[in-house]
């Protein structure tokens, strides 16, 4: 009976799985460690996702557009090289760092945009070439080695409160409300929605397809540079090799927020949802002591098993 | 209509109107790839090899700086000594390694330097090379395989040295946390063993946890943060694997005002870490000496190449640790 309440409220439910899913895990985790539910450990908690959710807020425009960028881990490694490479201190003042590595971002979006684009060629083979690229001139413009000795400006990015909260939730959550309001109140997000829906009836309907395309692997790429700047500020080093892997994480954080592969599905607070119960995961399960082996599995199978779920119900 | 979709993912260059662009784009990659094949070729050191000699190097991983480093140490004492490198990274896989060392056995170098990637899955490298009679060293780390000389160090006893810091510090009482390298790597396996051969010896220190932070930094600081949630002020000292995790602790143990309580010990000696002990930050890392391991290397390999005798099979560089005592004889390295 697919009345149309009972779709509304479907949707209402499936809306809300995912909050259903992370108190669960919460309340568990609270159950089985005293150190879990504290106003502590939610601040940390909040900090250590800060970095996966703002690249999967990237990663939910592409998605929805029914693309896919796995370029994202080397890009955070580049930007923070290139970040941390213009900020010893007493070299330049903070912003100018901070904007050429959010430019490197733009411009490796732009490049993958294009080349998906005009080029036609497939996102994930474009962006797969992309991870090694980028890979590649981070160890060329860094030699291999870590970039050290930063200044303290710039290491208030990521490791810096201010008013008692750690600087990169702040971020986080400016990032969080303005994705959220691209994707829901502007013409943009709904043409983001139309064209990962139905590529063809988009274009059709007089979306310009590729510029729509376009601009969800700027966003992406440009956020992938501000992760990478967080990252490089927080452990206080541009690091070559780092970020390695980081794109799975965010991808993860997309599809248990209910996002589909395919396109036109998707939303930005499901994404947050997605990479808060990744966080509590990796941290409750640390808490635990539980050794790394089975961490992994464990997170395999809350991974896949959480989207299942979604799924089937959803259906 | 939602298969084309799916498929468009993996592949959109299903119109016929995109090929004659697609052709010139496939042109221009070529065009790319000859002219930084061409460039990288271009970039090789060939007229500093006056003496003739060629020796093909695979090296683990050039992304690692302590591996850089090693790297950086042979270049510099071929130059000195006038024989040619040939460089390979293989990027930690152990059949890539294989293949490039048969490429070097059927370029007939001189001798063979080793940095193996894998105990077991390396071997073959070895057996290979000492099958077609080109010397063939191991360089920092060991195979299974016998090769003709290894220069390194014995991991076990940076991990002997370091606990045996940290027993001291706490004097012989108390907890530790033991941050662990890559589960299975040669270095997290033997760091571990001669951690656990000095606890043996002291009862009354206990572990409270042990967990891997994979070698990486941001990890690292993650891991000490929720170990910080878990035990709080129960933790006297943190023994981690290497510089970088110890580094990430630091901060994390920075940012909870702990750092002062707990004795921090790392290893690697990285020039973060050096800086971080002479800022008495980091109580103690173990120097490996990366110069010294390429140095002897290169050396060895000219020696095995004319045939002198060598007093052992075995060249091993010791390790040193490093306190803010000592710290000045590292920094000017």
């Amino acid at each position: 009976m697919p009345s149309g309440y009972s779709k509304a409220y479907k949707k209402y439910l499936v809306k809300y799985q995912i909050f259903i899913a992370f108190a669960i895990i919460c309340i568990l985790l609270s159950v089985l460690t005293p150190n879990f539910f504290s106003v502590q450990n939610m601040v940390i908690v909040l900090r250590q996702i800060s970095i996966n959710g703002i690249l999967a807020v990237g990663v939910t425009f592409v998605i929805i557009a029914g693309g896919i960028d796995l370029s994202l881990g080397s890009v955070i490694a580049l930007t923070g090289v290139v970040a941390a490479l213009f900020s010893h201190p007493g070299d330049y003042p903070l912003i100018v760092p901070v904007s050429l590595a959010i430019l490197m971002g733009i411009l490796i979006g732009t490049v993958n945009g294009l080349t998906i684009t005009k080029g036609k060629v497939a996102p994930f083979i474009v962006t797969l070439g992309m991870m090694t690229i980028a890979r590649g001139l981070a160890l060329v413009i860094s030699n291999g080695r870590p970039v050290s000795n930063l200044s303290k400006s710039f290491n208030f990015i990521g490791g810096g409160n201010f008013m008692d909260i750690p600087v990169p939730i702040i971020i986080f959550a400016v990032v969080v409300i303005l994705a959220s309001i691209i994707l829901n109140y502007t013409k943009t997000g709904r043409y983001i929605y139309a064209v990962g829906g139905n590529e063809n009836a988009a274009r059709a309907s007089g979306i310009n397809v590729n510029s729509v395309k376009l601009f969800t692997y700027v966003v992406c790429s440009g956020l992938a540079a501000l992760a990478g700047i967080i990252l490089a500020s927080r452990i206080t080093t541009g690091q070559p090799n780092a970020g390695v892997a980081y794109e799975l994480d965010a991808i993860a954080a997309v599809v248990i927020g209910g996002a589909s592969l395919s396109g036109g599905i998707g939303s930005i607070i499901g994404t947050v949802f997605g990479a808060l119960i990744i966080g509590v995961i990796n941290n409750g399960l640390d808490l635990l002591n539980i050794t790394s082996y089975y961490q992994q599995i464990i997170k395999g199978v809350i991974i896949v098993g959480a989207v299942l779920i979604d799924r089937k119900k959803s259906k | 209509m939602r298969y084309l979709d799916k498929n468009s993912v993996l592949d959109s260059r299903h119109s016929k109107s995109g090929r004659s662009s697609f052709h010139k784009i496939k042109l221009s990659v070529l065009g790319i790839v000859v002219l930084s094949l061409w460039a990288c070729h271009s970039g090789g050191k060939k007229e500093d090899a006056k003496s003739g000699i060629v020796i093909g190097v695979s090296m683990l991983s050039l992304q690692s700086e302590f591996i850089v480093n090693v790297k950086d140490a042979m270049v510099a004492r071929a130059k000195e000594l006038h024989v040619e490198l040939n460089i390979t990274d293989a990027q930690r896989t152990a059949e890539k390694q294989v293949q490039q060392i048969e490429t070097f056995i059927s370029q007939k170098v001189d001798a063979i330097i080793l940095n193996p990637c894998e105990v077991e899955a390396s071997s073959p490298a070895v057996d290979k090379a000492r099958a077609a009679g080109i010397p063939i060293i191991n360089v920092n780390s060991e195979t299974k395989s016998e090769p003709d000389a290894f220069v390194g160090s014995n991991d076990e006893i940076s991990g002997e040295i370091a606990m045996e810091y940290i027993a001291k510090s706490i004097n012989y009482k108390g907890n530790i946390v033991i941050m662990d390298g890559y589960m299975g790597q040669a270095a997290q396996i033997k760091r571990a063993t001669g951690a656990q051969k000095v606890l043996a010896k002291y009862p009354e220190i206990k572990v409270l946890a042990e967990q891997t932070a994979e070698w990486d930094r941001a990890k690292g600081m993650t891991l000490m943060e929720n170990w910080i949630q878990s035990y709080g002020d129960k933790i006297n000292a943190v023994f981690a694997h290497n510089d970088e995790m110890g580094l990430g602790a630091l901060q994390a143990l920075e940012q909870s005002k702990m750092k002062d309580k707990v004795v921090l010990v790392s290893i690697d000696a990285i020039a973060d870490a050096l800086q971080a002990v002479e800022d008495g930050r980091l109580n103690a890392t173990i120097y490996q000496d990366a110069k010294g391991q390429g140095n002897g290397a290169v050396e060895t390999a000219i020696a095995l190449i004319k045939k002198e005798k060598l007093s052992s099979r075995q060249v091993l560089i010791p390790f040193q640790l490093v306190t803010k005592e000592n710290i000045n004889n590292f920094l000017k390295n």
